[in-house]
């Protein structure tokens, strides 16, 4: 597989669904070309394009809930954050992703 | 000088990130990439970062007692008492 293809792809694949869910591509384009240079790769080596940032299990049913666009899963914690937790996708309304933190003041965030 | 130890995704943005914070502060840390070690490894690791209330998401970063789960560089200086760079 042609991984530049492959991050093409994905990512006229998953911009229709991230809109639906109010969110975007991240602005920072050189993030996003390496978040998805990531994606096509797990998806070359395991058939599932999972987030880069998040770790797989031996547990499917929880594996499930990081394949990108992950969104869905985790809505509660990605829109208060205004971004996911790779940070591929943002808000719809965020200009600059630099000031969006991963977890709330604190520390963890309870898993949906 | 507290003790750093990450957990980290040689896949992970973030944790490339969390990597050079400490780099370009000549701070020693030490990291495991979570996907590069074996299944048994893989099992503790994540069965210490639930313990401590973290889920699956990398970076997670040990600075001495306290743990910080995302790229937080700021949590990062106040926990090392280094100055903003």
């Amino acid at each position: 597989m042609n991984i530049e293809a492959r991050k093409k792809a994905l990512r006229f694949l998953f911009a229709p669904i991230v809109d639906k869910l109010g969110y975007k591509f991240n602005p920072e384009e050189e993030d996003v070309d390496f978040l998805l240079e990531q994606e096509a790769g797990l998806e070359q080596q395991c058939g599932i394009p999972y987030c880069p940032c998040q770790a797989r299990t031996k547990d499917r049913a929880e594996n499930m809930k990081i394949v990108c666009p992950c969104i869905p899963f985790h809505r509660a914690h990605f829109d208060a954050m205004k971004r996911c937790w790779c940070g591929l996708f943002v808000h719809k309304d965020v200009v600059d992703p630099s000031k969006l933190k991963q977890l709330p003041p604190g520390g963890f965030y309870k898993k949906d | 000088m507290k003790k750093v130890k990450m957990y980290t995704l040689s896949t992970c943005l973030w944790c490339k990130r969390t990597k050079k914070f400490f780099e370009d502060r000549k701070i020693p840390f030490e990291a495991v990439d979570y996907d590069k070690v074996e299944e048994q490894e893989r099992e503790r690791i994540m069965a210490e970062m639930r313990e401590k209330g973290g889920g699956g998401s990398f970076p997670y970063v040990c600075i001495g007692s306290d743990v910080v789960q995302g790229y937080e560089p700021d949590a990062f200086e106040r926990l090392l008492g280094c100055e903003k760079k």
